[in-house]
Formats: C-alpha cells, sequence, structure tokens
C-alpha cells in the first residue's frame, strides 16, 4: 500500500523542495562576492595559483590599506556617492511630471515621443562623448560633478521615464476622479493619492538611476581630468594591468569597499519597495 | 511646507557651490600627465620622478593622472576630439603613429637635444619615426618576448640551459619540450608539459618573433601595403601547431589565456616552460613565486636571428597642449638616465638610453636581468607597426583567423588563403 502523507507534511515537503533551488540560486548569486571578499584578504603568492582557496591561509589587510590610503577609494566612493545620488534624485524629477503627462494627456504625440525615448536608448556613449563634453566645455561643467551629473540625468532620464509612464499608465483614472469628486486639489491627487501608489516604481527607477551611475566608467573618464573628482569605478582601474594581469589584492578591496554603498541603496530601497506595494493595497 | 522648500533650497544651493567646475589657482604653470604605470613599483618610480620634479620646479608643477591600458585609446581619441588634452602622456609606439598622421601630437623633433638623440638606441627611435623624419613621441620603455624556465625541472630531466653565448634553436627547443612533457602517475594522461604558450591574442606575439624567421608578413608591393604568408611566415605556426597538436608539448591551456595567465600552472610544475611571454611578467613571477622556487631566463631562441620585433612605449605632447614648452621639460627630467632607469626597472622593463640600460640594476644575474637585458639587441622595429589599418587587420581579420588556426578549426593553408584574401580589404581602405 502507498504511503500517504499528511496535508502539512506534504506542504512542509513542497515547501522545502522550492526552498532548495533557490537556496543554491542564491549561493550562486552571492559566490562572486564571496570570491571577491576572500580575495581581498589574499597575498598575491595566494591569488596567482593554480587551485585558489576560498579561505585565505595567510589573511591581510595590505589589499584595504592601499585602497584606503590617501589616493584610494573612499574619496572617489564619496564622489560617486554624491553624482549617483544627484542624477538619480534629478532624473527621477524630471522623470515623473513627464511621466504623468505622458500617460494623462492624450496626444497624437505620446507615441512618437514614446518611440523616441525607446531609440535613443540604442546610441553608444562612445558616439555621443565628443558633443556632449563641447556642450559641457561651452557651460564649463567639463571636469566637474555638476557636468558628469548632467550627462548622468540624460543618460537615465529615457529609461527611467519610460519605466514610469508603465507605472503611471497602470493606476486607473477613477481613483483620480474620486479624489476629485471629494474636493482634493491637483497637487493632493498627485502627492496623497499617486506617490503611494506610485512608490515601488519609484524605488525601483531610484534604484535604476542610481546603480547606472555608480557602475558608469566611461563618461566619468572622459569628462573628469582632475583626479581629485575621479569617481569610484575610474579610481578601481588603476589596478587593471596588460594581458589579463591586474593588481588583483587591491582591486578586490577596492571593489568590495566600492559594492558596499551600493548594497547599502539596495537594502534601504526595497524596505521602501515592499512597503509601498502594501500602502498602495491598504485601504484607511 | 514651506519650511521643507527652504530646506531643499539650502541643500541645492550647498550642492551646486561644491559641485562647481575646479578653478585651480594660476601661479605655477600646470602639466597633466597621464601616465600608463600599473603595476605597484612602476607607480611608484612615477610618482617619486613627479615628486622631484615638483619639490624642484615650483614655477612649474606637473599633476600626475593614472589611465589604464584598455581606456587609454579612447581616452586620448575623445581628449583630441575635445582639444581638453594632457600636456604629456604615455602611450605606445603603433598608435602614436596613427595619432601624428591625424595630426593631434607636437612635433618633438625641434627639441630633442643632441645627447638624447644619441643614448637612446637607434632602433628604439625607428619605431616613432613618422613619414618626413619627424618625432611625435620619445621613446622609453620597451620590452622583449622571453622563455622562463624552471630550473627544477631542467635539472630533473637533464637539461642544460642554453647561455648567451649559445642560444637554442626553435628544434632544441622542441626537443627539451619533449623531454619536459610527462605523464607522472602513469594514467595515460600528461600531467608536465614542456612549454606553454599563451595564444589568448596571438598575433602580436606570433608577428614579432617570426622576424626571427624572416617573416614579415606585411610588404610593399606596388606602393600598396600587401600581406604574404609564405615559407618564413609559416615557419613558426608551423612549429606551435606541432607542439599543439602532433608533440603534444605545449598545454592546451594556453589556447585561451594570455602568457601571465599560465604563471599558475608554471609555479604549479604543470609546464617547464613559458616561451614568448613578456619580460615585464617577471614581476609577477617575483610576487607569487614562493621563496624555494627556481626560475631562469633563457636567451632568445635562434630561427634565422635571434631578432624580434618590438613596440617602444613613449610620452608624446599632444598638438593641442597649452604648456608644451613646460611639458617638454617635464619630459627631458622624465627621461634622464636616472629617472628613466628607475621607472623602467619599477615597470621590469628595458630603457631605451644606452647609458641607462648599462647600470647595475639592468646587469644583475638576480631575476634574470642579465639574460633578458641582453635581449635587448636583438630588438628590431616590426615593418607592420607602421602599417596603416594595422589594428584593424589584426582584431578583425588575424585574431579570429589564428585562433581557428590555433583550436585546429583550419588548417595552415585556409589560414594563409583567408589572411591574404581579407587583408587587401581592410588595407586598401587606409590608402
Amino acid at each position: 500500500m502507498a504511503m500517504t502523507l499528511s496535508a502539512p507534511l506534504r506542504r512542509r515537503a513542497t515547501t522545502a523542495l522550492l526552498l532548495v533551488p533557490l537556496a543554491a540560486y542564491i549561493i550562486f548569486l552571492a559566490f562572486p562576492l564571496l570570491w571577491l571578499t576572500s580575495t581581498s584578504f589574499k597575498r598575491p603568492n595566494e591569488i596567482l595559483v593554480l587551485r585558489p582557496t576560498v579561505i585565505p591561509k595567510a589573511p591581510t589587510l595590505d589589499n584595504y590599506r592601499e585602497v584606503l590610503g590617501p589616493e584610494g577609494v573612499v574619496r572617489a566612493s564619496l564622489n560617486t556617492m554624491k553624482v549617483a545620488v544627484a542624477s538619480a534624485v534629478l532624473a527621477l524629477a524630471i522623470a515623473l511630471p513627464a511621466a504623468y503627462a505622458l500617460a494623462r494627456k492624450q496626444s497624437r504625440l505620446n507615441k512618437a515621443i514614446i518611440g523616441w525615448i525607446l531609440v535613443s536608448q540604442s546610441f553608444p556613449s562612445i558616439l555621443i562623448i565628443v558633443p556632449l563634453f563641447l556642450i559641457l566645455a561651452r557651460f564649463s561643467l567639463a571636469n566637474s560633478h555638476l557636468g558628469l551629473i548632467m550627462v548622468y540625468v540624460v543618460w537615465s532620464l529615457p529609461f527611467v521615464l519610460w519605466i514610469l509612464h508603465g507605472f503611471v499608465k497602470g493606476l486607473p483614472n477613477e481613483l483620480e476622479e474620486a479624489a476629485a469628486v471629494d474636493g482634493a486639489s491637483f497637487p493632493q491627487i498627485l502627492f496623497r493619492i499617486l506617490m503611494p501608489l506610485l512608490l515601488p516604481g519609484l524605488a525601483t527607477t531610484l534604484l535604476y538611476a542610481f546603480v547606472n551611475a555608480w557602475n558608469e566608467f566611461f563618461f566619468a573618464l572622459v569628462v573628469l581630468k582632475d583626479p581629485q573628482l575621479m569617481t569610484v569605478q575610474v579610481s578601481l582601474s588603476r589596478f587593471r594591468g596588460l594581458e589579463g594581469l591586474a593588481r588583483w589584492g587591491p582591486l578586490a578591496a577596492g571593489s568590495v569597499i566600492a559594492t558596499l554603498p551600493a548594497m547599502a541603496a539596495f537594502a534601504f530601497l526595497q524596505r521602501r519597495l515592499v512597503s509601498g506595494l502594501l500602502s498602495g493595497g491598504l485601504k484607511n | 511646507m514651506r519650511r521643507i522648500r527652504l530646506l531643499i533650497a539650502a541643500l541645492l544651493v550647498a550642492f551646486l557651490a561644491s559641485t562647481g567646475a575646479s578653478t585651480a589657482g594660476t601661479a605655477p604653470v600646470r602639466v597633466r600627465f597621464v601616465s600608463l604605470a600599473w603595476q605597484k613599483t612602476a607607480v611608484e618610480a612615477v610618482k617619486e620622478v613627479v615628486t622631484a620634479w615638483n619639490r624642484t620646479n615650483p614655477a612649474i608643477q606637473v599633476d600626475y593622472a593614472q589611465v589604464d591600458w584598455g581606456a587609454i585609446h579612447d581616452y586620448m581619441l575623445t581628449s583630441f576630439q575635445t582639444g581638453n588634452v594632457p600636456d604629456v602622456f604615455h602611450y605606445e609606439s603603433i598608435p602614436i603613429l596613427d595619432f601624428a598622421k591625424r595630426g593631434f601630437l607636437t612635433d618633438l623633433t625641434p627639441m630633442i637635444t643632441p645627447e638624447m638623440r644619441a643614448d637612446i638606441f637607434p632602433g628604439a627611435w625607428q619605431t616613432v619615426l613618422s613619414e618626413g623624419g619627424k618625432i611625435h613621441a620619445v621613446p622609453y620603455l620597451w620590452e622583449s618576448l622571453i622563455i622562463i624556465y624552471n630550473k627544477k625541472l631542467f635539472r630533473d630531466a637533464g637539461i642544460t640551459p642554453p647561455t648567451k653565448e649559445k642560444p637554442w634553436t626553435w628544434d632544441d627547443l622542441q626537443r627539451a619540450a619533449k623531454t619536459l612533457t610527462k605523464d607522472l602517475n602513469g594514467d595515460g594522461r600528461t600531467d608536465q608539459f614542456g612549454a606553454a604558450i599563451g595564444l589568448r591574442s596571438p598575433v602580436n606575439r606570433v608577428l614579432n618573433l617570426s622576424i626571427g624567421f624572416g617573416g614579415n608578413y606585411f610588404y610593399v608591393q606596388g606602393g600598396r601595403n600587401v600581406v604574404l604568408v609564405g615559407e618564413a611566415e609559416r615557419a613558426l605556426l608551423t612549429i606551435l601547431m606541432n607542439m599543439l597538436y602532433v608533440d603534444k608539448t605545449a598545454s592546451p591551456d594556453g589556447l585561451g589565456r594570455g602568457s601571465p595567465e599560465l604563471i599558475p600552472g608554471f609555479l604549479a610544475g604543470r609546464y617547464a616552460m613559458l616561451p614568448g611571454i613578456g619580460v615585464w611578467a617577471r614581476q609577477s613571477l617575483v610576487e607569487t613565486a614562493p621563496a624555494d622556487f627556481e626560475w631562469g631566463v633563457l636567451p632568445p631562441l635562434k630561427a634565422k636571428t635571434q631578432y624580434q620585433g618590438s613596440a617602444t612605449q613613449t610620452l608624446s605632447i599632444p598638438a593641442a597642449a597649452k604648456n608644451k614648452e613646460a611639458a617638454w621639460r617635464f619630459i627631458e627630467f622624465a627621461l634622464s638616465r636616472d629617472n628613466m632607469a628607475k621607472q623602467a626597472l619599477g615597470d621590469w622593463l628595458f630603457p631605451t638610453r644606452q647609458s641607462s640600460i648599462r647600470l647595475s640594476g639592468f646587469t644583475t644575474t638576480k631575476y634574470g636581468w642579465d639574460v633578458s637585458t641582453d635581449s635587448v639587441r636583438f630588438l628590431r622595429m616590426a615593418p607592420w607597426q607602421k602599417v596603416l589599418g594595422y589594428s584593424e587587420w589584426r582584431t578583425r581579420l588575424a585574431t579570429p583567423l589564428m585562433n581557428e588556426l590555433f583550436a585546429n578549426r583550419i588548417t595552415l593553408d585556409q589560414f594563409a588563403e583567408r589572411v591574404v584574401a581579407g587583408s587587401a580589404e581592410i588595407l586598401d581602405r587606409y590608402r
């Protein structure tokens, strides 16, 4: 006679079965970070070996000492944080009203505008960098963080706008109409009714714009010439060498430090993202 | 609400104030120097030179900036296009000739002193000589391709390493590789290979070493650059294919890796020799080899000759540089006998000044410097360095075809046929 499982046991077994691939996926995702952290504590003679180990045999802080030195990644990280936060917030501030207008105000131009937004994503950075730099130089914005922020805003704006447009379009018009019937003004509708429902979208796009700016290399390399203004990606490239070689230890240590703010941003915004989703579903 | 607005406005003002374009003082002349040195000792050497200059020249202050080799080409091209150029930049002779042809660089010919001209090896000057005999860059570092070997494995196999006076031929290398290739545990698989040759980006290495066989690849016919793959060009390719697939004395690990990436296997005793590795990679060995690991450098192999092609690393002044005279004065200082030697030692490369290379740091037996330095007399400027369109030829045509050849997917005849046919189309576009 075949053995039958009770319903709670069956549920637990199903959950366990679902958790196994999830755990495997998390390990798969976490492994590069683990390897990076491990390398950051190794000396060169432990890195360039045929069978490297995950746990360093003779851990060292030398790599961290080097990257945290006077020309290290801390200042570069702070520079990047400033540029990434400012460009993400600005992009969002510009994109939100634009997305609202595109989603709510019907016009024959809308489709063309959305199309253009998508097409503009396909331009390679090398194509636009020279005219962009000349424009920045004309306004004395080359070699400045403000100039780089402008570039990043322009660079991430189309995608941010496109994503937000989808979010706004997904909200039913009836919500605004009901609020208007109840006597709410337009700013009240926007900030009290729509904003809480848009929080997941805002968090997603903010995160996108932030990470985009945080990881960007080429524009920063070209726009910023003063070593004091360098961003973290440009700063880390100093450890890259020739023919596949690099100074792996300092590169890993710098990368670990550079990863922390992005991880913190994810952790912070993830909470907001979840709370935004929940608040959208609650009836006050 | 009003308070929030005021707070936002105050934050915005503070932020804009902190991000405004930098406006440095104007008292000293500022020279922006872009360097590509990346190894720890190399960066320290460059910084030492810059610090020494800044200390003794308060009127001309050098601002040092580091850019990596992977980004320098785009960095300089965009700098030339926008006019926002460094005053002095470090690069290598091959792209420099192209930059010079496009008018991006200052002609340094009238600035070069007779002392500098006489002291730098004529072969190094050759690598930067533009049409009309103009010089747009000062060559200051160069490298050779060397063979690094495991002394213990040689000793165990009873192989006597060659000397500078009596170098090996390529046949000798293949014989030694056969002796050194072993199945140590009797499982029918090779555990120790005689050699491993980094072939991930093989073109420059193959072309440089083919010069010893008399193979130039690029020839001028009727005023046009053409590529020919004759016996001299096939010689090295045949040897490499034999080692990989006939004798099986070269590890297949080399197919997807650059030479320096083979160092861990070399240190683990998996390969007895690393032929064709850049002289600068010794630093990685010094950093990573266990204290009791014995390694040495073999002299360049003899084909018809021991010649090999080499590019040089250079310093140049862009045509749009604001402070050319100050920039040149810094170059003279940075490339004095001792400063050039300091930077070359830091980078584990050779200085191009004859007076520098005679200094004791380059003639010591430690880390194979004596044998490595001796290889300088065989360095030649390869003809392909001055072929317009070479970079595209290498990237688009030669590299994929050589990768197919070394992966044994096409024959040598097919390789020769396709490379000759494809070259005409690319090179004619650059006429």
